[in-house]
């Protein structure tokens, strides 16, 4: 179905009336609701561009090699469940840098989307 | 409102045994989930205290968390601490017939400045004034700090089991994390080292347990209150000084460790020359790793009571979209640590 605008170009622009129109005129906890909206519209902007770049693929895919080569692989779960309960159970060991660049490429993901800011 | 007001007025008169007073303002203070606080000015005539004075009054809301101290148990916290000569707001009345008011409430002086951590971390204070508001926020530790268990008044605080506060720490935390049953692969990796790593038991202590910037008052360049008591429990002095010091508290200001304001070697000197106690800073970061764990569950909870249902907002949808950030600190901090040793 053809359906445009697209979501993406709905959610830019309509974040960009908030932060140019809005809220230069709001103060105290109008203007601090006002960006909290435009913060979560960022998000979801950020998170629709991911997907179209296959984002998500990549990291599903580095987590999923990961735990087939430790034969932590689990149909009946998710790869991040997988991962979660093998480090409660300990089976895995906290140190090994692999473990650990998994870790990193996991949240980094979740930082492009929430706070890209924060990658540093 | 003003029925209110005259509620909390009638009860101050009684107490300092005024002949009447006159409200001057009377305003519902910002910053509370868990409890009210109501600003109160009164102009008292007669009486232990004539003249002007301001006042907070701190009432139950209609939504408590069950993690945090009742007001009756706060009020007694607050007790302990002023009388251990820290500069928390004098504990004045605690009124526990729900008929006053209709909730349980007590009353405390009210302190003048700011605790807004835009102004106090961000805002003009020269570096020499920051460093005396750190070596101050190290003093005020180390006089809480002087409370120790067991203490009759206090003894609704439990103590951590086998009075090891890190690893009982790692225990509550393993089960808020399967409470919240989403994974978090980062937050299990994390409490594995907290576990693996944890220091020798030292002394327990009573600490405040949200002793960071926002949660202090400050005037100029002076410290005027330590607010928010919450939390208040039997744990490892280091407790404190991690929380105040974990990087999700700085406020932007990354390499000023101390809250955003000032420098980790100021706090901790000053904390010595108080306590006269030896900190370890090894044992500080380790309590640093902690708080990034345990602001991220308190981040997970949050964003859970809007997910449910429970508390629909906004605020709290965006709160558990930071958790990333706490993982993303724990994953560069531990190394870190791993390489200092």
């Amino acid at each position: 179905m053809i359906n445009e605008p697209d979501t993406r170009d709905l959610l830019t622009e309509a974040r960009s009336v908030l932060v140019d129109a809005l809220v230069p005129d709001l103060s105290g906890d109008q203007k601090y609701q006002a960006l909290m909206i435009a913060n979560a519209l960022g998000m979801a902007i950020r998170e629709i561009e991911q997907r179209e770049q296959g984002e998500p693929e990549t990291t599903d895919r580095l987590l999923s090699t990961f735990l087939a080569e430790r034969q932590l692989s689990d149909q009946s779960s998710q790869g991040e469940e997988a991962l979660a309960r093998a480090l409660r159970e300990r089976r895995l060991d906290g140190g090994d840098p692999q473990l650990r660049a998994v870790l990193k490429e996991m949240t980094e993901a979740r930082l492009r989307i929430n706070n890209p800011g924060y990658v540093t | 409102m003003s029925v209110l007001a005259d509620t909390f007025s009638d009860f101050i008169v009684q107490r300092f045994g005024a002949r009447s007073a006159r409200v001057i303002e009377f305003d519902k203070l910002s910053g509370g989930a868990i409890q009210d606080n109501f600003g109160l000015t009164l102009e008292l005539e007669g009486g232990d205290r004539p003249g002007r004075q301001a006042f907070v009054v701190r009432q139950d809301a209609p939504s408590g968390v069950a993690e945090s101290l009742s007001r009756p148990e706060e009020f007694r916290v607050l007790q302990a601490a002023y009388g251990a000569g820290v500069t928390a707001p004098e504990p004045l009345w605690l009124c526990e017939d729900p008929a006053v008011s209709g909730h349980i409430f007590y009353v405390m002086a009210r302190a003048s400045g700011t605790a807004s951590p835009r102004k106090i971390a961000r805002g003009e204070l020269t570096e020499d004034q920051r460093r005396h508001l750190v070596r101050r926020l190290g003093a005020e530790l180390a006089r809480l700090h002087t409370v120790r268990p067991p203490r009759d008044s206090l003894s609704f605080l439990e103590r951590p089991a086998d009075d090891d506060p890190a690893r009982s720490r790692v225990t509550h935390y393993r089960g808020y994390l399967a409470e919240i049953g989403e994974p978090h692969p980062v937050i299990e990796w994390a409490l594995n080292w907290l576990e693996d790593n944890a220091p020798e038991p030292g002394d327990t202590v009573l600490c405040h347990c949200d002793f960071r910037t926002g949660n202090y008052m400050v005037d100029g360049d002076e410290l005027t209150a330590i607010l928010d008591w919450e939390f208040a429990t039997w744990s490892d002095p280091c407790e404190d000084l991690g929380w105040l010091c974990s990087r999700s508290w700085r406020f932007g200001n990354h390499d000023r460790e101390a809250g955003g304001v000032g420098f980790k070697q100021d706090l901790l000197a000053s904390y010595r020359e108080v306590s006269g106690a030896d900190v370890d800073p090894a044992v500080v970061s380790y309590w640093e790793v902690m708080a990034l764990v345990r602001w991220a569950l308190i981040a997970l909870q949050q964003a859970r009571r809007h997910m449910s249902g429970e508390q629909r907002s906004l605020e709290l949808a965006l709160t558990g979209r930071m958790v990333a950030q706490m993982e993303h600190d724990l994953l560069n901090q531990i190394p870190e640590l791993e390489e200092a040793q």
